[in-house]
């Protein structure tokens, strides 16, 4: 409005002066072209003033940026590049931090990745460390691999990595002040407002101390079995109190969750103002946090439950093992003595070897079979290794028993053996008593030859006859020097028998002396009798000789009624003192006759 | 609920760490001062209707064996500047930190103490100084861990102005 005033007033003034013509120019120029003059002054005002131009340009700038971007012209981003970079360098002269809080964000994910390469090749070497470990821990965790069937890496990590992670801060880093505080359930805590502030002086305190490059700061506190785990963002500072080991992978957790958590509250981060309530909604991103937490021992109690079944198993099979073990080896010992007492066998060594049993000692060829005592015994003969050298026992069972193989003794002979002296009892012929006296002290293990119990069967049967020859008694008729009647077959067996004596006899080289003793009874005359008797005598010592007897060793005799063979108060007592009997000695005939009547040339009569 | 960072500070033996010790909450022992320089405390007032979590940072006084870390004032709305009131030298050494502190973190809300005034008859610091003070701008308030006269007001008053920031 004011403008326009203005403009009316100099055509006022020309209509009062109309001889100022210049100005009457002047004012129709101006009526004329006085909107295109302003316009071009507004043009020019626009042209020279640079704020003018950096204002216009800045309202097309995004936009034709963009146009020519569309265009798919290169040219562009080859003229900013050099600026572009040229800013780069720039801002991070002024300030390197900037441009790292700006890069944060993008760059974390990707170092992780390679550090997560990193750490697993790590891993695996420390893994190949532990197999090669022989600890008693080791060894524990080997077996619980073995009985799992789970790789041994794996039992290790899973012993490794018992942990609980109790408390989770979130912490403005400028101020030191909480931005929010998760606590696992059951975790007794002190306050956080403290405690942050006193990690963040800690954190600050170590910056500070050590001068760390690259404004590192302090990444973990260890307090007995509780580590306090840092990690730190631009604005904010991520405490994790862990109690136990947590593994490399939850500082990555923690990690992830911090960036998250400066992504999404960057802006309330940047103007905090002591006010934590927006942090609240980073409760179930932090909470996460919490989720990772400490293994409990997985259903111990089915486990021990297994374990007591398992080892009541292994405790019977164990015991019932153990049992039938000792049954054998008791079976065994008792075999092994009885083996120590057989004669002919000594036991020099026993040895077990599983369930075989090695035996090494001496047998005497003639001790029994061993393999048939282990039979005997009850006992696996393949199971027994026995190797026993043959020897000569001076055993007095063994040694009977090989006296018996060299001898044979008759069934009617017992051999017995005592400390060297082999005696023989019962009867036997004179032939085998001649081998026994030659080959006995020959045996091994006989030193002397007892045969003093030893009866010699041909002797036994001379003894016999003469028993026999001397029971006869040859009848003669009262006064007569003739056998009675009927007395022939007596005569006969008599010279039988005495022919077999002497054939015997001689066999034996025994010296026999066979008395032909005359009798006669009484009645009559003791001079007459004596006669008879003699005659008596001699008529059975011709008959002999005629009947084949020899001559040697008889001897004809008469004695009367010197040796009556009854009382004659009978007739038969009287009958039998008119008789012959003989006497049989087994002695040289010279001392079997000393003492005896000879034989007189006299034929006295008598009854 | 709203919190802030507030710092304590001033010369060794001022009493800083006496005259807050029953007013606020206390976990760590008083010897993180020696070891880290601080201990960190925790106070919360109600203004307007409002509470305040006042993380109370302790600064350990400096002395000749121990400068004060600056670091630890980052982030802080606001800090109690504590002198001796029996020991001039406390107040002038007060005043040059806290030149350096207005230096590197700008204006603050803050509130100068001048403690032990249960000690009167030691007095150092006459009303023309205190005048001065007041003059320069100074919210100047007499304390006593002894008495602990004040100390609550002091805390209310650093938190009404650190949330007016």
């Amino acid at each position: 409005m004011a403008e326009q005033a203005q403009r009316r007033a100099p055509m006022a003034q020309a209509q009062e002066n109309p001889t100022d013509n210049n100005h009457a120019y002047e004012e129709l120029r101006h009526l004329i072209v006085a909107p295109e003059t302003e316009g071009l002054a507004a043009i020019e005002e626009r042209l020279d003033n640079l704020d003018k131009r950096t204002e216009d340009v800045s309202a097309v700038v995004a936009e034709a940026i963009d146009m020519r971007r569309a265009t798919g012209d290169q040219a562009l981003a080859a003229a900013l590049a050099p600026t572009i970079q040229e800013t780069l360098r720039e801002s991070v002269r002024r300030d390197p931090h900037v441009l790292a809080d700006a890069l944060f964000p993008v760059m974390g994910p990707a170092i992780r990745k390679s550090i997560t390469e990193t750490l697993r090749s790590m891993l695996e070497s420390f893994n190949e460390a532990l197999d090669n470990s022989f600890s008693a821990r080791g060894l524990q965790w080997r077996i619980e691999a073995m009985r799992t069937g789970k790789p041994f890496a794996e039992i290790v990590l899973m012993h490794s990595l018992l942990y609980r992670v109790e408390q989770i801060f979130l912490i403005h880093r400028e101020t030191g002040l909480v931005l929010n505080h998760i606590v696992a359930p059951t975790v007794a805590t002190q306050d956080p407002d403290m405690i942050a502030g006193m990690l963040s002086a800690i954190q600050q305190f170590v910056r500070d101390s050590f001068h760390s490059p690259n404004d590192e700061t302090l990444g973990s506190l260890n307090v007995g079995e509780l580590q306090v785990w840092l990690e730190e963002s631009p604005n904010a500072v991520l405490a994790a109190v862990i109690r136990g080991h947590a593994p490399a992978d939850f500082r990555e957790a923690m990690n992830e969750a911090l960036e998250d958590v400066q992504r999404h509250f960057s802006s309330a981060l940047a103007s905090f103002k002591g006010d934590a309530g927006p942090f609240r909604a980073a409760d179930e991103r932090l909470s996460k946090l919490l989720e990772t937490r400490f293994r409990e021992a997985p259903t111990e109690k089915k486990k021990t439950r297994t374990a007591v079944i398992v080892g009541g198993v292994a405790l019977a099979l164990f015991v019932g093992w153990l049992g039938y073990v000792s049954y054998l080896s008791w079976e065994w010992s008792r075999f092994l003595s009885a083996l120590q007492k057989q004669p002919g066998i000594v036991v020099v060594s026993y040895a077990r070897d599983g369930r075989t049993f090695h035996i090494q000692g001496f047998r005497d060829p003639l001790a029994p079979d061993p393999k048939t005592l282990v039979s005997q015994a009850g006992l696996d003969p393949t199971k027994a290794d026995l190797q026993l050298a043959p020897y000569y026992s001076l055993d007095d069972a063994i040694v009977a028993r090989r006296a018996e193989h060299v001898l044979h003794p008759p069934p009617t002979v017992k051999l017995a053996s005592k400390q060297g002296q082999l005696s023989a009892e019962g009867s036997a012929s004179q032939q085998w008593i001649a081998k026994l006296e030659e080959r006995g002290p020959w045996i091994a293990g006989v030193t002397e030859v007892d045969e003093s119990h030893l009866i010699n069967s041909n002797l036994q049967q001379l003894y016999t006859l003469k028993d026999s020859i001397e029971s006869d008694v040859l009848l003669f008729p009262l006064g007569s020097a003739d056998l009675e009647s009927g007395q022939e077959a007596k005569l006969e067996r008599v010279q039988n028998q005495i022919r077999d004596l002497q054939t015997q006899a001689e066999d034996l080289h025994q010296p026999l002396t066979i008395q032909i003793i005359g009798h006669s009874d009484s009645s009559g005359i003791e001079g007459t009798n004596l006669v008879l008797s003699q005659q008596r005598a001699e008529q059975i010592h011709h008959s002999f000789l005629r009947n084949g007897v020899r001559h040697q060793g008889l001897q004809p005799d008469g004695v009367g009624t010197k040796q009556p063979l009854r009382t004659e108060d009978s007739e038969e007592g009287r009958q039998l003192n008119r008789s012959v009997t003989f006497k049989v000695s087994f002695a040289p005939a010279s001392s079997a006759t000393a003492g005896s009547p000879s034989g007189s040339a006299a034929t006295p009569r008598g009854h | 609920m709203i919190q802030k960072k507030v710092c304590m500070l001033g010369s060794f033996s001022v009493g800083k760490t006496s005259l807050v010790r029953r007013f606020v909450d206390s976990i760590f022992d008083d010897k993180y001062h020696t070891t880290i320089g601080v201990k960190v405390d925790k106070k919360v007032v109600t203004t307007s209707g409002q509470d305040v979590t006042l993380v109370l940072w302790d600064i350990h006084g400096e002395d000749v064996y121990q400068k004060m870390r600056m670091s630890y004032l980052r982030g802080m709305s606001g800090y109690l500047l504590v002198a001796d009131g029996t020991r001039r030298q406390t107040l002038d050494d007060a005043l040059s930190l806290n030149e350096r502190v207005v230096q590197e973190f700008g204006k603050l809300p803050s509130l100068l103490l001048l403690n032990k005034y249960d000690l009167t008859d030691q007095w150092e610091i006459d009303s023309a100084q205190e005048s001065k003070l007041t003059a320069a701008g100074w919210n100047v308030l007499h304390t006593s861990a002894k008495t602990g006269d004040s100390v609550e007001k002091v805390f209310l008053q650093l938190a009404q102005e650190a949330l007016g920031r």
